[in-house]
Parts: C-alpha cells; structure tokens; sequence
C-alpha cells in the first residue's frame, strides 16, 4: 500500500520549495489538491524563455500525481471554497510571504476553526517569525543567508550560488517535518502549525561549521577536499570535460589506488604514508592520480575503482542519469508519457518500501481545474448549478 | 522553547547504528522532532567521532571532540555493543523490542554476520521500521558501491551542474565542485527520516517494514529539474546554467546574491544603481534582452558594487524590492537577530570544550523552537539504559 493513501492535502503552495515537499507526500499516496487559479498562472504554466520553454511545461515535476482546482483567492467567496477543500483536508500547504495568508483570511486559526486538527504547513524564506520574515527569496538567497553559499566553493574563489536543489532539500525537510506533525495528531488529537524557514535549512546543512565557528573555529570553503582524505576530490578522465570523483578512505585504499595506478612503489613513498602526510602533500599527490585518471574512462575507472573497494563515480551528466538501469531498477529514475503519449524520463520519490512497492509518480502535469468534478462534485457535493454561478462570478477561475 | 505536549515525536523509539552521515542525519531529524535516539557503537565508538575538523578546546588547544560529531548526535544516547559476538546480538535485540524506528548503514554485505539483515529483522521484529541508508541503496547492480558525499553528490548530477556564476567564470577549466560540508549525504538522511516517519504511519494498517533509501536517489531527487529540462529538450551545464546577470556579487567588504527574476526587482534594481544612462537604455525594458546583454550589465554591477559595502547595499535594496542577500560567514549566522529571534541555536554542554550554540532544527511547530535533549554522549553513556532494557 502506499505509505499516505487516505491523507488528504489542500496545496496552496507555489515556485518550487513548497510544491516539492507536496509532490513528494503525493508520490507517498497522499492526496493533494492544488489550488490555482487562471489570475496567477504557476510557473510551469507559463513560458520559462531564459531555459528556452517558449510555452507552458508539458511536463512539470513537482505538479504531478496533483489534482488541480481553480480558486480565486481574491474573491470573499473564494476563500469561502478554499475552507470548504481544508474542511475536509488533513494538512494545508502554503508558501507565500508571511502575512499573505492572514490578509487572506486564511490564518492558521482560522482554518483551525474550520478544521480543529489541521496541520498547517508555512514554507517560508525566513520563517514566519523574526525581523527579516517579510523578506523574499530565492533558492540562491537561501545559500547565503544560511552559510551554504559562503561555506561551497574552491578555496581560492567566491562563494557560490546554491540552485534548486535548496529550493528541493526545504521541500524534502518540510516533508518530513509535516509527518511528524501528522504523528503527533494521532497520538494526540491536536493539529499544529509547522513553519519551515528555507535559510534555516540552509544553515542545518552546515550545522557542523556552524558548530565548529561557535566554539571559536574557522570554517571556511575547501573544493573538493575533505579535512582528513587524501585522495578525495574531483579528478579529470579521458576526454572533454569528463570527471572522476572519488574519496580514499584508508591507507590500505590508498595502496589499493597506487597498485590500480600501476604505481606500487608510492605505497613507500614517505610523502603518502598516512592520511595526514597525504592530506601535507595534496599537491603531489593530486598531479599523480590525475596523471592517471586523465588516462581513464570514467566509469570504467569507476567500477574498477568500486570492485577493488574505493569509493569512486564518475561525474555523470543529466543525460548519463536519465539512462542510467541502476536509478531505472530503483525507481529513482521513472518513465511517464506527455499529454501525446511521448514518454520521457521523471524522477521517483527517493526511497523503496517493502510494502509500498507502488508509490512514484502516476499523472503528469494536470491541466488547470481538471479535476474541480471530483473535488467540487463529489468531494464537497456542490450542485452543477452552484458550481456555474462560481464560474460566473469568477470565483472558481 | 516547544512545550513538551507540543514536541511532535515525543514517544518515538529510535535506534541508530551509523558510521557515516546520512544515517546519523536522519536519526537527528527524528530526534530533534521529539525521538529518542539511542546510538549503537563498536568498541571504540562510531568513525564519526573521530571525522575532523575538531573543535577548539576552552584554552584555544584543539580538543577531541569532532564538529561534525558533536552536531549530529548531540541529544542521542550511547551505547557500545558488539553485534559480532552473539551477546551483542542479544543486547541489541532487547534494544529493538521497545524500538519504532532502525537505522543502519553497515553495508549489505556485512549485515547477516551481525544479525541485522532485512530478512532476520522483519521476522523478529514485524512491527519494525526498518531503514536502510547507503550511498548507492540496498537494491540494484550498485548496491555495494561505497560513496563519500564527493561521490554522491556527483552521482547524483548537481555536483557536474557545479559551480555556476562568478566562480565559473573565474575558473573555466577547473573540476566541477560539490556543496560544501556533506550536502549529499544529508539530502540520504532527509529522505530516511521522510521514509521512517511515511512508513511509521501506514504501520497500524501494514506492520512495519523496510524502508530502502540511497543517497544518490536522494541528490537525483533534489536535482530534478535537470531531468525535467532534459524532457524539455535542454541539456544544462554548469556554464550555460548561470544567470545572465546578478548572481554573487563581490563588494568591497564581501559578497552579495542579488537576483532580479521579475520586472519589478529589475526596476527596483536600477533604482538601486542610481538610475544610470546605461541601464535607461529602452531596449533593456525587455528581459529576453536583458538575458541576452547579461555579461555587460553585470560589469556594471559589479564595478558599481565594488566601491559599495554588502549591507548598504542589502538595505538600500530590500526598500527597494530587489531580492538580494549578504553571503553570511558561520559567524555572521550565529549573531544574525534573525537566527537569534528564531531560537536557531542552543548551548550544549561538550566535554572539554564548554557550553557551545548548536544549531537546532530549521523548523518551529506552534510557534516554537524544537530543543536539543544535550550534547553528544560521551561513549556508552546509555550503557545501563540498554543493559537493562536488554
């Protein structure tokens, strides 16, 4: 069974942190209604041009396994309907700015008194509490302001800018953090209001310098290298812009990789002796494995790299993902179909379970309001007639 | 401070058996959120003790205590048992009957010989979570590949997408780079705990079960977009994938984000600049434009910036509407008002070193910070608690 079936989700949520963390509990077989509305498209409903999408996404990740409704959040009467799909909802999601939801009147009390046990979920880019609250912000903003920004990069360089993947990891710890609030409503009756700032989740990633900076440390950005490996980092292979990653644990995988270089004697070499004296002498040692790897294919050098028990992957390109049969066999890495039957390739929700074996993306992309039948017809029992007077006055739109 | 009634896991029995990151990552989640976590360690302790960097002692002197140790299991309790002798095994077992959740990331092959494979645990203990967290997962042809987060993270595809922005364009030829700290082994523990706590709640239905998470998946998974542009036709790159202009900024004191998404940031952006003739040029009013003459607005931006300190810059913006941000040291984050405002930190005690602010949890329920339970245990400090209960 899926893990979530019988949860039911009114999703609010908008660009990407919020919207993830649902389409990820909607993977696991909650159901989720996303609210939207024709007055402001979702982004995957309108052209993207700086990633050349001339036109609305025929495919967007994190909308589907969704069902889609139309509300007019600025219509009284819409936020009225907005009530009626939490009334009968377990969680709300939402991600705007904080406030936007109380000038609404859609307030955590105010769901609470429509709903007594809602779980109320904020996704925010500062939290809803504190000076900065009302600020806005992007996956990049995110990085920065929690350190991950200032803490990746090469030592020599500036910092770095943290793309989706903040946006995705806020979305995956909100995820995680709504199901404990669902938990703590079965065991105790009681909704609650969960609110996740995105920097704080930046920072949680780097709690350890973060820790390290508190008791009078200096953490500071370092590549690919690690405080205590060597080798470790990113290597070149053979051909254009091919790379091999990989970390030596040991010094007996450290003889491994000198063997597997068809260098034997650096085992001897007083410069390598041990973690420390290789970590001194990164310099020399890095010309020599990447003297090596250069020669190599990456993910030949990889999977000799793996049988001979070093931790090593090339550095694979969104291509070599796509069609990779390890991700296939895991469901890591699905098949679904465009609207034209056209398959192309998803990506599963990251995890298997032993009795839940159909959990993953079922529907794509829904079209806007393509399910206001069930929701509005079935779900909450409005009439044809009832449903067209919304349409009319622009509420359901 | 989270009233106790209000913490949201209070009750949860978690056991943790973790060498490496992501398992004690999730194992932290479950516990900041009200678990109870017990760590299973060898003779010894657990390799994450001895991870560096360590952290300064209270005379300046390094002390033992490992940064990265100290924030993951702070609030866990310890315990040191031998799961190759078949007394370990037992101790281990009476660890499990009062358990909801297991962690472990022995690799697959070494688990039988401890007696903590899938199948002997789901016979033993069938209302068991049972979570499996491994660089490449538990299944599938790279089932017993090793992977530190360098590996992972480029497994994954965002490490290849890395950097972008200023420092690509600094560094053209150099290798592509990973987030820094253990970013991709964390993104293994989220995902862990989202499985612990999805598989925790079917359990009145199902009984427990095994819950599979690899690391790779969990990087692929918040690199998504790669896959859903390669759908769209476009294979990114670390080069291409740069924002045309904006990105990180250098000022004269350090480093500003500024990105400008949306024609209102843009005109709130040249507001900011002082209105310059360049940016008045009218062919700017259109984005696909500006996207196209990307490399020569930001040269203005840049030298306008680079005479400017991050936060006039950052305050003069946000008036403005333009999103920008400062790229905060640790120790910037750790006085920020927000952060303070926010409850972020906690002092835990740390043997040898003294009360030091930990970060606690990045999520707040009913308006409340979470709590740590204390600091990292010292070795076996649960001892009695498992002997008894085993």
């Amino acid at each position: 069974m899926k893990p979530l079936s019988g949860i039911r989700i009114a999703d609010f949520t908008v660009h990407n942190a919020g919207p993830f963390c649902t389409h990820l509990l909607s993977q696991l077989g909650a159901e989720v209604i996303k609210i939207e509305s024709a007055m402001r498209p979702d982004a995957f409903r309108k052209p993207h041009p700086v990633y050349g999408r001339m036109g609305p996404a025929t495919f967007d990740q994190v909308a589907s396994t969704k069902l889609s409704v139309r509300i007019n959040l600025k219509k009284a009467e819409g936020i009225a309907l907005a009530k009626r799909i939490v009334g009968v909802s377990d969680i709300a999601a939402e991600s705007f700015r904080p406030g936007v939801m109380d000038r609404l009147g859609l307030s955590y009390g105010a769901l609470k008194a429509v709903k007594d046990d809602i779980v109320m979920l904020s996704v925010s880019s500062s939290g809803q509490s504190g000076p900065d609250s009302h600020f806005a912000g992007y996956a990049p903003l995110f990085g920065a302001w929690g350190g991950l920004g200032e803490l990746t990069g090469y030592e020599d360089g500036p910092p770095v800018e943290i793309r989706h993947v903040m946006d995705h990891t806020v979305g995956m710890n909100a995820a995680a953090a709504v199901m404990a609030a669902l938990h703590h409503r079965r065991a105790s009756g009681q909704g609650s209001h969960v609110d996740v700032a995105a920097r704080e989740v930046a920072a949680s990633l780097v709690g350890d310098m973060l820790l390290l900076a508190a008791a009078g440390g200096s953490p500071r950005r370092m590549g690919n290298a690690h405080a205590s490996m060597a080798p470790h980092g990113v290597y070149p292979a053979r051909g254009e812009d091919r790379w091999l990653a990989l970390a030596v644990g040991s010094d007996a995988e450290w003889a491994t990789l000198a063997r597997l270089m068809g260098k034997p004697e650096l085992n001897g070499d007083a410069r390598f002796t041990d973690a420390a004296s290789r970590r001194a002498n990164t310099e020399a040692l890095d010309a020599i494995v990447s003297d090596w790897t250069r020669t190599q294919e990456a993910n030949e050098a990889a999977a000799a790299l793996q049988s001979a028990g070093i931790g090593a992957h090339a550095s694979w390109t969104t291509p070599e993902l796509a069609a990779d049969p390890h991700l296939k066999e895991r469901g890591a890495i699905i098949e679904v179909a465009e609207p034209d039957g056209t398959p192309r390739a998803a990506v599963g929700v990251p995890m298997r379970l032993s009795k839940g074996p159909e959990i993953g993306i079922h529907s794509g992309t829904p079209k806007l309001g393509e399910h206001e039948d069930f929701v509005y017809g079935e779900l909450l029992g409005m009439s044809e007639a009832e449903r067209k007077r919304l349409e009319d006055a622009e509420v359901i739109y | 401070m989270t009233r106790e009634a209000d913490v949201p896991l209070t009750g949860l029995k978690v056991v943790v058996h973790a060498s490496g990151v992501a398992a004690a990552y999730a194992a932290r989640m479950l516990g900041t959120m009200g678990g109870q976590v017990l760590l299973i360690e060898p003779a010894g302790g657990t390799a994450l003790r001895r991870q560096p960097p360590f952290l300064p002692g209270a005379k300046g002197e390094e002390s033992e205590e490992s940064a990265l140790f100290t924030y993951l299991a702070a609030g866990m309790e310890s315990a040191v048992i031998d799961l190759a002798a078949p007394e370990g095994q037992a101790r281990l077992a009476g660890c499990l009957n009062g358990a909801d959740v297991f962690i472990d990331d022995t690799p697959i092959s070494a688990r039988e010989r401890l007696g903590i494979d899938k199948a002997s645990l789901t016979e033993r203990f069938p209302n068991l979570v049972h979570v499996s967290v491994l660089p490449f997962g538990a299944h599938g042809p790279k089932a017993s590949w090793k992977g530190e987060d360098v590996v992972v993270q480029h497994a994954g595809g965002e490490g290849n997408l890395l950097p972008n922005g200023l420092a690509v364009e600094m560094f053209p030829d150099r290798a592509p780079l990973k987030i820094g700290g253990h970013f991709g082994e964390m993104q293994g523990g989220i995902a862990a705990a989202l499985g612990a706590l999805s598989a925790l709640w079917a359990r009145p239905e199902c009984g427990g079960q095994y819950v599979d998470i690899s690391c790779q998946d969990a990087n692929l998974a918040v690199g998504a977009f790669a896959i859903q542009r390669l759908g769209d036709g476009s294979i990114e790159h670390r080069v291409e994938r740069s924002f045309r202009y904006g990105g990180v900024i250098p000022c004269a004191d350090g480093y500003l984000e500024m990105l400008t998404l949306e024609q209102r940031q843009w005109d709130g952006l040249v507001e900011l600049l002082g209105r310059p003739d360049w940016a008045l040029d009218p062919a700017l009013a259109d984005s696909l434009e500006r996207s196209r003459r990307g490399p020569e607005i930001n040269r203005h931006i840049r030298e306008w910036a680079s005479a400017r300190k991050v936060d006039d810059i950052v305050d003069a913006g946000q008036k403005l509407g333009v999103p920008l941000a400062r790229y905060k040291t640790p120790a910037e984050i750790l006085r920020d008002p927000q952060e303070r405002h926010r409850g972020l930190f906690q002092p835990i005690n740390v043997d040898g070193v003294g009360l030091v602010d930990a970060l606690v949890s990045p999520f707040h329920f009913n308006e409340a910070p979470l709590t740590l339970r204390g600091g990292p245990p010292a070795l076996n400090a649960a001892q009695e608690t498992a002997a008894a209960e085993g």
